[in-house]
């Protein structure tokens, strides 16, 4: 396509294979919102995916990769700076390499995060499409259940489950999925809820389809892209949630610390060696900049035609 | 009017009920036990079973449940282990503090989001926008506590221009402050810019700008009137979380809020301590919230209250 050829001519004047001419050139199209908009999509997407990049490979390959062991202390090595003696991120108070109690800790934070997002995700998408789809009393009751929940004091709510049970994995991962689930409910609920009224549903309906089968079968699948859009934006929720709770004392001490017990563990330091605290917050950052950023540009991204249309 | 207010009284006394009984049960499910750690661990077991006495606890769970439902309509629910003072009086007395730095949060937050939103909305898609939209995603990304210490380290002990810890001075505010405002005006902002844009794109506002309207009127009479609810909603209901306790943040700057003091119960399974705190703060919030719900006809005068419960 040529658009920033000649606009001289009227369209009636020119052969009619050659594309009409358009005073719309190359740059205009460069410069107009739309293509804006693509091209902040694309770098949101891009930036978003080095940075979750950068903080999950090397977590992934923490047992692979040369470090010194997490829990390993040596007491002649307390408080190295970063880059002393191998220590890429220098010591704590107790020798320990913080680079890799940082990466060893991040894959239990990780796997909380993850878990808790399958867990609540799964919840929200489930019930949330049978409230949306059946109504009546099924929607009431799940209406209620989230309406009751979102007046709750959270973290206080979180807190007291993981002091009073606690600080296992399982027990932090089930209280992180219960924390998230009614944003995916909400969300999946209003989409089925328009879902539910289109030309198609009436058609399984005629066509004699169980109503169970045409939410599974036809509904869910129309929903489930943006539904797993929101999923993402939780990750990076679940990941702090995680880090505030073990800051407070109620995350998990085994195998590994977590990110948000490490960077308390640095506090009393923290006039006296800057990296034990900063340097696990920026890794925190980075990652949860990173998938905000990936789930940012994902939504953002124009939506594809498709193929025919 | 009357009958939609007595409504949601009775719905958000309703909540308060069911949150506390929650709270009830949860606490007493839980394995660890309050007079072990009242009496200390060389307790024996006759101290313990003392202890155990003297606080109801070797009643059963129904009478014990019993007694809280006749507390819970006297409004006092006993004494706090730890503190040896009525439960109620202690948490009363915190929560003024957690008050004040939700108010001043809440109000920064309002000050910098909206005219941030603003000014995001009024700028799509070009480079500086893009940039704002950057830095506010950075801003929910940063866990607060984190932000806490670092702001701690840099403006209480490096360059010592604020008070590290407490609420001795009005410079004791601003860090804590400004720690939970970063993540608020982060959130709120993006959401002043979504439901700007929103209107920005609407008909009525083609019309208005055909008629000559001019530009300022345009965004904060038309569009910003037009999106006052939603964000006078949110801002609202992070107010009322925040009253539950800002409690990393407190923990961070030992602020003497309900936040830290909720950490201390329940390290110390101070029952009567943790029911005090989350009854007062539900109440609290719930309180708030139906004023929220309660001022949206003088936002909007097409709203009328009895309805828009149904809505």
């Amino acid at each position: 396509m040529s658009l920033d050829t000649a606009t001289a001519g009227t369209p009636a004047a020119q052969p009619a294979r050659q594309p009409s001419p358009s005073a719309v050139t190359k740059a205009d199209i460069a410069a107009a919102g739309a293509t804006r908009r693509r091209k902040a999509a694309k770098t949101k997407l891009i930036v978003g995916a080095v940075c979750t990049l950068l903080v999950i490979i090397p977590i992934i390959l923490a047992n692979v990769l040369p470090l010194p062991d997490a829990n390993f202390q040596d007491l002649s090595a307390r408080r190295l700076p970063p880059f002393t003696d191998g220590h890429l991120f220098g010591t704590d108070q107790l020798g320990r390499d913080l680079l890799s109690r940082v990466l060893h800790g991040g894959q239990v934070s990780l796997t909380i995060g993850l878990l808790a997002v399958l867990v609540s995700g799964a919840i929200g998408i489930i019930l949330g499409s049978a409230a949306g789809y059946f109504g009546g009393w099924v929607d009431t009751i799940v209406s209620r259940v989230l309406e009751a929940q979102m007046s709750l004091p959270l973290l206080m709510m979180l807190l007291l489950v993981v002091a009073l049970f606690g600080p296992s994995i399982p027990v932090i991962t089930f209280v992180i999925a219960i924390a998230q689930w009614p944003e995916v409910a909400r969300l999946t609920r209003s989409m089925v809820l328009v879902e539910r009224e289109k030309p198609y549903v009436s058609a399984a309906r005629i066509l004699g389809l169980h109503r169970i089968q045409i939410l599974i079968q036809h509904i869910i699948p129309n929903v489930i892209k943006q539904a797993t859009l929101v999923v993402l934006l939780l990750l990076a929720q679940a990941v702090l949630l995680e880090s505030a709770l073990s800051f407070l004392g109620a995350g998990p001490q085994r195998p590994f610390a977590t990110w948000g017990r490490i960077i308390s563990d640095g506090q009393d330091y923290i006039t006296t060696s800057w990296w034990m605290v900063t340097l696990p917050g920026l890794v925190i950052v980075l990652m949860v900049v990173g998938v905000n950023l990936l789930g940012d540009g994902l939504r953002d991204r124009p939506r594809r035609k498709k193929k025919g249309a | 009017m009357t009958n939609y207010i007595l409504k949601r009284l009775g719905q958000g006394l309703l909540t308060v009920f069911l949150t506390v009984s929650t709270v009830f049960i949860l606490i007493r499910m839980a394995p660890g036990d309050p007079a072990v750690s009242y009496a200390g661990p060389l307790a024996t077991t006759e101290q313990l079973d003392n202890v155990r006495e003297q606080f109801g606890l070797n009643k059963s769970l129904l009478e014990q449940y019993w007694i809280f439902l006749q507390q819970l309509l006297t409004g006092n629910l006993g004494t706090s282990y730890s503190f040896q003072a009525p439960a109620m009086q202690v948490v009363a007395e915190r929560m003024p503090y957690t008050l004040t730095l939700a108010t001043a949060s809440i109000l920064l937050t309002a000050v910098v989001a909206i005219p941030l939103g603003v000014w995001m909305s009024r700028r799509p898609d070009t480079g500086r926008e893009f940039g704002v939209n950057v830095l506010t995603i950075a801003g929910q990304s940063m866990p607060d506590f984190w932000t806490g210490i670092m702001l701690l380290t840099g403006f209480a002990v490096l360059i010592p221009v604020f008070p590290a810890s407490g609420f001795a001075t009005w410079g004791g505010l601003v860090l804590p402050t400004i720690t939970i405002a970063i993540l608020q005006i982060a959130l709120i902002s993006r959401m002043v810019r979504r439901e700007m844009t929103a209107n920005f794109a609407a008909p009525y506002l083609t019309v208005a700008r055909s008629r000559g309207v001019r530009n300022s009127v345009l965004t904060w009479r038309y569009a910003m009137g037009n999106s006052a609810i939603p964000v006078f909603t949110a801002l609202g209901t992070r107010f009322a979380a925040m009253l539950n306790g800002v409690v990393v943040v407190e923990v961070v700057f030992a602020w003497p809020g309900v936040g830290s003091l909720i950490v201390r119960a329940l390290e110390t399974r101070d029952y009567p301590l943790i029911q005090a705190t989350v009854l007062l703060t539900a109440l609290l919030a719930v309180g708030v919230q139906l004023l929220i719900d309660l001022a949206y006809p003088l936002l909007d005068p097409r709203v009328r209250l009895g309805k828009a419960a149904t809505a």
